[in-house]
């Protein structure tokens, strides 16, 4: 009975890791953005992107050269997985022209390439595999075990046969926490999201900074799109991303702007997710469940919980030459 | 020419510019797909405009997108954001429908204005705690919104589980809706009128009372915002909150006030569908009005008279998307994508033109000769 519990808590903890990994890139890529102080709510967007391109990617790539894919069956999804950031970096560079050149309100502009995202997805759809919601199914990633790790028997669900996106996206949270923290880079972007003019006063170039801020967190959000479409879905569908754009600002709010925060916030949020769907024989319904992620940023962004720190000039354009 | 007209003039030019360069990444994704770029814009014109049935459909389509464009315009008249609008539809569709099939008994007199008062409160119930956060606590609406709508669907999927609002009659079928709103709270047909002075419409059209309801609501608010007084305090809270409320004016009451009318107005974006086309709330109806209600506000600029103008293109588009796809062969998502960049372009060109403007004022201002150098730097002057 016990070891029944264990392997069924150890099945949700899975399936909450699984969820969580494309929360939790989104959510990187938000806190990028918003540190150097710009507000991406186009994530949503550049993750549908990355579910599109990152299974078209793989499919083309698996479909041109069989014998490769034959060899060795990691480069197409490894391929689509590239595709799918770089389009959604491609993405953000729209958003990034339009906000930080421009001096557009940026949540004007994310909320425009959210709209054309969807259009764009289904003409595409539509253009490569002549119909407008589903590609073909692909495979993904050969399931990894992680040495040393898969030995410890309680784990054993978590880390034997998994995706090797997994443990990469834990890597990036832990390189983008040291980016932030601790390189030059990093103290620009913030300074930049903090204190633009003064930044600029220092010689900082705020418009680079901030463009390699919302560069960045487009090809994070594409990579969480390709994660969904290639390692989950095993082939693009409309709608996969279920809003998982938005969840993820809601991950970057709760986790107070910093990547560790998020991998916390993102962890909490795949694992109401997860238990959402594992609750049907429990009394609750489970929207509650669902719904518990947004109410807590709610309460967080009210300063209930603590006192919400976000960068000083997010959300607020820079003009360099004053008119 | 006048100062001022020439701005008007130029806004005008910097629309048609928009909209050209829209059209003309249009037509770059037409030849890529093998269509004659022209051909496909002068059938979706022909089509729209010289079918019956093609106008109707575009005041059907128009009807929910001029409320949730004025719904938007409102908040952002008061330096709000509410993205939260598709999620206060969801919430005041799904209250007017419950009121429309469970409050029986009632003349239509009564019912139907019932079922619209819902709708508004069902709006402005799921606004309350953002702007309150905002307004006491500084949150962020933006943020607290876009959560609001998610909460809103999550709600709207809880209420049509069995045993609540769905219909016991379509158990052991997969139709997860609410029983049929009763003819008592369904709006009526705008055919009658049409066909009184001589316009024919086809029988299947929706076309309901609530296009021209929709219609007056722009026409009053851009009454109240230009002349009551309480419009003047609108336009003094968003231009500069801290002389307003140096003279008197209480920003926090103004701004919540405006926010409570957009989501009020919101309410009733979802019922042109529910009450004058399905007669049922079901858990397929009608999604994003809210978000396309954003790009409607932004090419009215915000002007409630010009969001029908707005509401409208957007509709023609939407049809001729169905035109093309049927007799040119051209997938729709061509004008999803046109439509995009249009708003885009005319964000940006809107941008760079009110640069210009701002700077050519001030050079203005630098020519003309002395004057007393007391005015607050940003303000403008403007309604001081």
């Amino acid at each position: 009975m016990d070891l029944l519990l264990t392997f069924v808590s150890a099945a949700l903890l899975a399936s909450a890791v699984r969820l969580t990994i494309p929360i939790l890139l989104t959510a990187l890529g938000a806190v990028f953005s918003e540190r150097g102080g710009v507000v991406n709510i186009g994530l949503e967007g550049m993750m549908i992107m990355g579910t599109f391109w990152g299974a078209a990617a793989t499919y083309f790539v698996a479909q041109g050269f069989p014998d490769l894919a034959a060899a060795s069956p990691n480069v197409a999804p490894l391929a689509g997985m590239l595709v799918a950031a770089a389009v959604g970096a491609l993405f953000a560079l729209i958003h990034a022209v339009v906000t930080v050149t421009f001096r557009v309100d940026q949540i004007i502009s994310g909320v425009t390439i959210n709209l054309l995202a969807v259009g764009l997805a289904r003409f595409l759809n539509i253009l490569f595999f002549k119909v407008s919601t589903q590609s073909p199914g692909i495979n993904g990633f050969t399931p990894i075990s992680i040495p040393l790790l898969r030995d410890i028997p309680g784990l054993a669900p978590l880390v034997r046969d998994t995706s090797p996106v997994i443990p990469a996206a834990l890597l990036l949270v832990i390189l983008g926490q040291w980016v932030l923290r601790r390189t030059r880079f990093g103290l620009r972007l913030r300074a930049v999201g903090e204190h633009p003019l003064a930044a600029d006063t220092l010689g900082v170039n705020v418009y680079l900074m901030r463009y390699m801020g919302v560069l960045i967190s487009g090809a994070l959000a594409g990579m969480a799109g390709g994660y969904l479409a290639i390692e989950q879905g095993r082939g693009y569908l409309e709608g996969m991303t279920q809003g998982r754009g938005f969840i993820a600002l809601a991950a970057m709010i709760f986790g107070n702007w910093w990547p560790i925060g998020a991998l916390g916030a993102s962890a909490l949020f795949g694992y109401f997710d997860a238990f959402s769907l594992r609750v049907v024989n429990l009394r609750i319904p489970y929207q509650f469940i669902t719904v518990l992620p947004y109410i807590a940023t709610i309460l967080v962004l009210a300063g209930f919980v603590r006192r919400a720190q976000m960068p000083a000039a997010d959300g607020i354009p820079y003009a360099k030459e004053e008119e | 020419m006048t100062t001022a007209t020439r701005f008007f003039l130029l806004q005008v030019l910097a629309l048609a510019l928009a909209i050209f360069f829209g059209a003309l990444v249009g037509s770059g994704i037409l030849l890529i797909i093998h269509k004659n770029p022209l051909e496909v814009y002068a059938l979706m014109v022909r089509f729209n405009l010289t079918r019956a049935d093609s106008i109707a459909s575009i005041l059907f389509k128009s009807t929910p997108l001029i409320l949730s464009g004025l719904a938007v315009a409102l908040s952002f008249r008061a330096n709000l954001f509410n993205i939260g609008a598709e999620g206060q539809y969801y919430v005041g569709a799904i209250l007017a429908a419950y009121v429309g099939f469970a409050v029986t008994g009632l003349p239509r007199i009564v019912h139907l204005p019932l079922v619209l008062l819902a709708g508004i409160a069902g709006g402005m119930a799921w606004a309350v705690l953002p702007i309150l956060l905002k307004l006491k606590r500084g949150a962020h609406e933006v943020i607290t919104t876009i959560m609001m709508n998610a909460i809103a669907g999550a709600l709207v999927l809880y209420l049509l589980e069995p045993g609540l609002l769905r219909d016991p009659a379509q158990a052991g079928t997969p139709r997860v809706r609410t029983p049929d709103i009763l003819p008592t709270a369904r709006i009526p047909s705008l055919r009658p009128l049409l066909e009184s002075i001589g316009l024919q419409i086809p029988g299947y059209s929706s076309l309901n009372w609530l296009l021209p309801i929709g219609i007056v609501l722009c026409v009053f608010f851009a009454y109240l915002l230009r002349r009551w007084r309480f419009g003047f305090e609108v336009r003094a809270v968003a231009q500069n909150p801290d002389a307003a409320e140096a003279a008197g004016i209480s920003a926090p009451r103004v701004q919540f006030l405006m926010f409570m009318l957009s989501a009020g107005v919101a309410g009733l974006i979802g019922l042109s569908d529910v009450l004058g086309f399905f007669g049922y709330f079901d858990i397929d109806f009608p999604k994003g009005y809210g978000f396309l209600g954003i790009s409607i506000a932004l090419l009215a600029k915000n002007n409630p008279l010009g969001v029908v103008a707005a509401a409208l293109f957007i509709a023609f588009l939407d049809r001729g998307a169905q035109g093309i796809q049927v007799f040119v062969g051209a997938p729709r998502e061509v004008i999803t994508i046109l439509q995009g960049v249009i708003i885009l372009a005319i964000v940006v060109g809107h941008e760079l033109l009110s640069r210009y403007i701002r700077a050519q004022r001030k050079r203005e201002a630098q020519a003309a000769p002395i004057r007393p150098a007391a005015a607050p730097a940003g303000a403008g002057g403007g309604g001081a």
